[in-house]
């Protein structure tokens, strides 16, 4: 029993006095079995009134954008070398003719544009008209100095288009109405409302690729084969300005 | 002297017919149809002009609207046509044919008219898509044009005639 009451004084003294760094490596482990949770969430509230602002956000999105359109350029520049390899029709942002408007007719008998730039300017019969959000019409006639457009409504107009999600090909029509009809080449398209027309990769008549409008319903009982009704994503009754692509392929092609 | 000049000056007012067809005020459409323009000039024209004033107008407003319009049906025939009945109309009863009931009922027979004949035009010549031409399309064309043009002939048709027997013109 010698020097029993001295050690447990010791060990009592030893506790006392170090409990604080006993807390603290306590508080350690708990932050290093929570993965920092209590001091990343102090660091977010002390460290909150510098954080980066919303203009630094504007700079990163713009950052964003043009690297999307940096990539967009490049897979374009692919394109037309690969469609050049496989002897297929390109177009360029260089081919286009911005024109105005000068006459509307989107009802009626004919269903017309008049535009104020004609042959003088490199315009010519069958050139594709785009407005903003895609093909709105075919150049029908030209002066030296106004040029006609057919718009894709008008009754009688006719092109190939191509369902892009399930790669088949159609005709669409103008019916006169706000929504030409698609006729399928197949019997069981498998297409679903919603999906994007766009002319054809491979026309030799209009530019490939261009986005023409969205399945708006379908029929597929119609014969002697489905068919469908389309909204044009260009509305031809707002638009003051246009986009023609001068037909290079119509020149390679006399 | 003056006579020829202010006829040649009316006659001249049917180049406004195109001028109109081009420009096509949105504001004066039911659901996008304008009225028909050559139908409204024609009219007054013919009635106080005769037969032959009338063809020659008609056939002078068809060539000048074709050129301007995508092809497929012709308006030349129907503007003759409508041209010969208004004037012989205006020789044979032309005491009573200008009261605004008479100009309208006109003007939506003929308008009526109009659209029929390109309608059938349209049919002849573009057998390939002639069930699209059955549909509401050409109904609602046909319909809005004609009572369109026929409101508005008892006003601008009557000033018109008005102004051609105030100066004399035509007779």
């Amino acid at each position: 029993m010698r020097g029993g009451p001295s050690l447990v004084n010791f060990r009592w003294r030893f506790l006392l006095r170090s409990w604080p760094w006993l807390f603290l490596a306590g508080f350690l482990f708990f932050v290093r079995w929570s993965k920092g949770a209590v001091f990343s969430d102090v660091f977010a509230l002390i460290s909150r009134p510098f954080w980066p602002g919303t203009a630094q956000r504007v700079w990163l999105q713009n950052a964003d954008q043009l690297e999307q359109e940096s990539k967009l350029h490049l897979l374009e520049r692919d394109n037309a070398r690969l469609r050049t390899m496989l002897g297929l029709q390109a177009s360029s942002k260089s081919d286009l003719v911005s024109v105005p408007v000068i006459s509307r007719n989107p009802r009626g008998w004919w269903q017309q544009l008049q535009l104020g730039k004609g042959s003088l300017d490199g315009i010519q019969q069958g050139c594709a008209v785009v407005a903003p959000g895609g093909l709105v019409g075919i150049i029908n006639s030209v002066t030296p100095k106004t040029s006609r457009v057919r718009l894709l409504t008008s009754p009688g107009t006719r092109i190939g288009v191509w369902v892009t999600r399930v790669e088949r090909h159609g005709i669409l029509l103008g019916m006169g109405t706000n929504r030409p009809q698609l006729t399928f080449l197949d019997k069981d398209p498998q297409v679903v409302v919603g999906d994007l027309l766009s002319t054809s990769p491979a026309s030799t008549l209009l530019p490939p690729n261009l986005p023409v409008g969205v399945i708006q319903s379908l029929d597929t009982e119609a014969l002697p084969a489905p068919n469908a009704s389309i909204q044009l994503l260009a509305a031809p009754e707002a638009i003051d300005w246009v986009q023609v692509q001068k037909c290079k392929w119509l020149e390679s092609s006399k | 002297m003056v006579r020829k000049f202010q006829i040649a000056a009316f006659a001249a007012s049917g180049v406004l017919v195109p001028v109109m067809k081009l420009i096509e005020p949105n504001w004066l459409t039911i659901m996008g149809v304008a009225p028909s323009w050559p139908v409204l000039w024609l009219l007054p024209w013919a009635l106080k002009g005769g037969r032959f004033k009338g063809v020659f107008a008609g056939l002078a407003l068809g060539l000048l609207l074709d050129s301007i319009s995508l092809g497929g049906a012709s308006q030349i025939p129907v503007l003759v046509l409508l041209g010969f009945w208004w004037g012989h109309l205006g020789e044979h009863r032309s005491s009573s044919i200008d009261n605004s009931f008479n100009l309208g009922l006109l003007a939506f027979l003929g308008t009526a008219f109009f659209g029929l004949s390109l309608w059938f035009q349209f049919l002849l010549t573009q057998m390939s898509w002639s069930f699209s031409l059955f549909n509401a399309w050409s109904f609602q064309t046909l319909l809005s044009q004609s009572f369109l043009t026929g409101f508005l002939a008892p006003i601008l048709c009557k000033r018109l005639l008005f102004i051609f027997r105030d100066l004399k013109l035509l007779s």
